[in-house]
């Protein structure tokens, strides 16, 4: 039989099977935080940490990942707090730095208020979030891509730098990958350090009703929860 | 005789010898070759790739061939700050290599790390296992000399 916690996000009580993480809460009841490396099918790692909440224990807020927390009985989460938009709007604004040719980073970056990047743009088209790997190694189990070298040499690279014969060569690592949702039209070049015009109707909703879904594409493309209740 | 079938002698099937056998690989070929990874990967039950990524981690591990005299600089803080950075200025200048590499006769290699465990005796060098306290660019240099032990003889004959 399934055991189910109740839990306080934003003031809504929420129920969840226990064992699940906070972030699973919150999308199954129409909570929306903004994720980029979380998938259903695979194991949570906290790698982008756009999913941070506020934990409230004792009157005093704890931050933290919300994806790799696991849902407790009396939990009290708030998840749109003006600290936490402030931390997450900076922590998008840095994705999109590192790589802003991407239609699913710069979705993100809009819901979370992001309009312009105070950071020079890196254009590395990588932002190391591991659906990729963590696909490869958890879900088709051919282990061929895993991240390779430390520090700001951390890259995903196949097995001694080329594709081995125990790929299965599903090609789900490009399927999964954020980069692969094609930009918008008039794309953030580099230099660039703002959002470009078709993402200004997204911009003004974002504007006007704080936290709302922007219908992002990553969504569409992986099945966000939110996407297939709305 | 060490051969890659005596290192792994032992230790098939448990993955967590991988960085011991690497250790012995290493120590055997001198670098990590990409036959011996794909042999260890697959008599210990790992993954390729994880072997590969514990490979490319560890600095103590080379995929790359190296010289038959492997010099470690340690550029650690305490070394920094004791003058680790001339000790590099010296080798390119006298090897005209760059950390990482190896000189062109295959004789002497040249490693940065960022600590060795020894800032008391900062700064340091690891020659060969050796380890050498209190180093100075002029240290350094006879040292290297010794291992081609060749242009201080001719410098002599010619005086």
């Amino acid at each position: 039989m399934q055991q189910y916690v109740t839990l306080k996000i934003d003031d809504a009580r929420v129920q969840a099977i226990k064992g699940a993480s906070v972030l699973d809460a919150a999308m199954a009841s129409g909570i929306c935080i903004p994720h980029l490396c979380y998938v259903p099918v695979l194991k949570d790692s906290g790698a982008c940490r756009l999913c941070i909440v506020e934990v409230v224990n004792d009157g005093r807020t704890k931050i933290t990942a919300s994806c790799t927390l696991n849902a407790e009985d009396g939990m009290v989460i708030r998840s749109n707090t003006e600290r936490i938009r402030k931390l997450r709007k900076n922590i998008a604004e840095l994705l999109v730095a590192q790589a802003p040719n991407s239609r699913a980073v710069q979705d993100i970056a809009v819901r979370c208020g992001v309009k312009e990047v105070r950071y020079p743009f890196r254009n590395d088209n990588c932002i190391q979030c591991g659906r990729c790997v963590r696909y490869c190694t958890e879900y088709s189990k051919a282990n061929a891509l895993g991240f390779v070298g430390r520090g700001k040499n951390r890259h995903v690279e196949f097995a001694l730098g080329f594709r081995r014969d125990f790929c299965k060569k599903c090609g789900f690592c490009t399927e999964y990958c954020p980069m692969s949702v094609t930009p918008c039209g008039g794309a953030m070049k580099a230099g660039e350090g703002r959002l470009c015009a078709n993402c200004e109707s997204q911009i003004a909703m974002a504007d006007k009703f704080s936290g709302v879904c922007v219908r992002c594409e990553l969504g569409r493309g992986f099945g966000c929860v939110r996407q297939t209740y709305v | 005789m060490t051969t890659l079938n005596s290192i792994l002698t032992g230790r098939r099937s448990q993955p967590h010898m991988l960085i011991e056998v690497l250790q012995d690989v290493q120590e055997l070929y001198g670098y990590l070759p990409k036959e011996a990874m794909s042999a260890v990967a697959q008599e210990l039950g790992i993954p390729l790739m994880e072997v590969y990524r514990v490979a490319c981690f560890y600095k103590a591990f080379s995929l790359k061939p190296r010289g038959k005299h492997v010099f470690t600089v340690c550029t650690g803080t305490a070394c920094h700050v004791r003058g680790a950075r001339l000790l590099i200025d010296q080798v390119k200048g006298q090897l005209n290599i760059e950390p990482g590499e190896t000189t062109e006769d295959g004789l002497v290699t040249i490693v940065n790390v960022n600590c060795v465990g020894a800032c008391a005796l900062g700064p340091v060098v690891i020659q060969n296992g050796a380890y050498c306290h209190h180093m100075t660019p002029g240290k350094l240099r006879k040292a290297i000399d010794k291992t081609r032990g060749k242009k201080k003889k001719e410098e002599r004959a010619h005086a």
